[in-house]
């Protein structure tokens, strides 16, 4: 019981930093609370859903500010207007911001600005991919050793 | 208020409302029991977004269908399989949200239709609004938007 309370706190400290960061917002809390014992990888499952398409969109807008020959900047457009979506869904807060920025310079045909914007986006993907793994495997080993997963209000 | 156990420890998987589980989620989500079997329809051509909808409906106990465009979202109404609820967003695939809830509403379907999208300007709402959804809601979509909605459509 030892072990599972260890793990149970670190996975609550952990939680609340990410939460304190501006990783993951009120959203991510509410993912969680619909995660249950019929679906326990749920939360999971669509963590990578959503990394797939991040990576999916980044490489769009990638390319399409590739262009050399004039920046399709509604398709780029289209491609961070998903991404604040599925960002926001999901509760990933910093990656939602950095698409709002990215929107207003999509809009004022900026290529510099939509450039920086990129790169931060996927800055703030890889971090979060990062934390993410490191808190669903205190997940795990808070099941695998026999406790249950608190809920971080 | 305790718990009402199952008289199975099997929660079969067409039922959504095993009420062990039923409970435990009752002291964490907004609390809702409905009484009569709800259908919906979520259009999302984001699969993050797809599959996070259908979940929150589903843990309500709504059956719920996806589709990840509209042209797909049309045809499916035009065949005749009828919803309570519709959850739409404004950019899709093919057309878009707005032509796709024009022609649902063009055939007459009057069930409530909800556009979920992550616009948040107001001449974007005026303009969903007007191409035919009952209510706006700005991505996510989240119990306190949704249950007030499910227990109008439950008659509550």
């Amino acid at each position: 019981m030892d072990v599972v309370n260890q793990l149970q706190r670190q996975f609550i400290d952990y939680s609340a930093s990410l939460h304190r960061e501006g990783f993951l917002d009120d959203q991510f809390t509410q993912l969680q609370k619909l995660q249950d014992d019929n679906s326990p990888d749920f939360v999971v499952e669509v963590a990578s859903l959503f990394f797939e398409d991040c990576e999916k969109l980044i490489n769009n807008m990638a390319r399409a500010l590739e262009q050399q020959q004039g920046v399709d900047f509604k398709q780029v457009d289209a491609s961070v207007h998903q991404l604040k979506g599925s960002s926001s869904s999901i509760g990933a807060m910093r990656v939602k911001d950095v698409c709002i920025a990215f929107r207003s310079f999509c809009e004022a045909q900026n290529r510099e600005g939509c450039l920086r914007c990129l790169q931060q986006v996927t800055h703030e993907y890889s971090l979060l991919k990062n934390k993410l793994q490191t808190l669903f495997r205190l997940q795990q080993q808070i099941l695998a050793a026999g406790g249950s997963i608190p809920v971080v209000e | 208020m305790a718990p009402t156990l199952p008289s199975s420890d099997q929660a079969s998987d067409q039922d959504n409302w095993d009420n062990g589980r039923l409970a435990r989620k009752r002291q964490l989500l907004i609390e809702i029991v409905l009484r009569n079997k709800l259908t919906a329809l979520v259009v999302d051509g984001d699969t993050t977004c797809r599959v996070l909808e259908q979940l929150l409906l589903r843990s309500y106990g709504v059956q719920t269908q996806c589709v990840d465009n509209d042209r797909d979202a049309v045809a499916l109404i035009a065949s005749g399989v009828k919803f309570d609820l519709i959850i739409i967003d404004m950019i899709l695939p093919v057309l878009n949200g707005l032509e796709a809830t024009r022609q649902i509403r063009d055939m007459g379907v009057h069930c409530k239709m909800l556009g979920v999208t992550i616009c948040s300007g107001e001449s974007e709402r005026q303009v969903f609004l007007a191409a035919g959804v009952d209510v706006f809601i700005e991505k996510p979509l989240d119990p306190e938007h949704l249950v007030p909605i499910l227990r109008e459509l439950d008659g509550q």
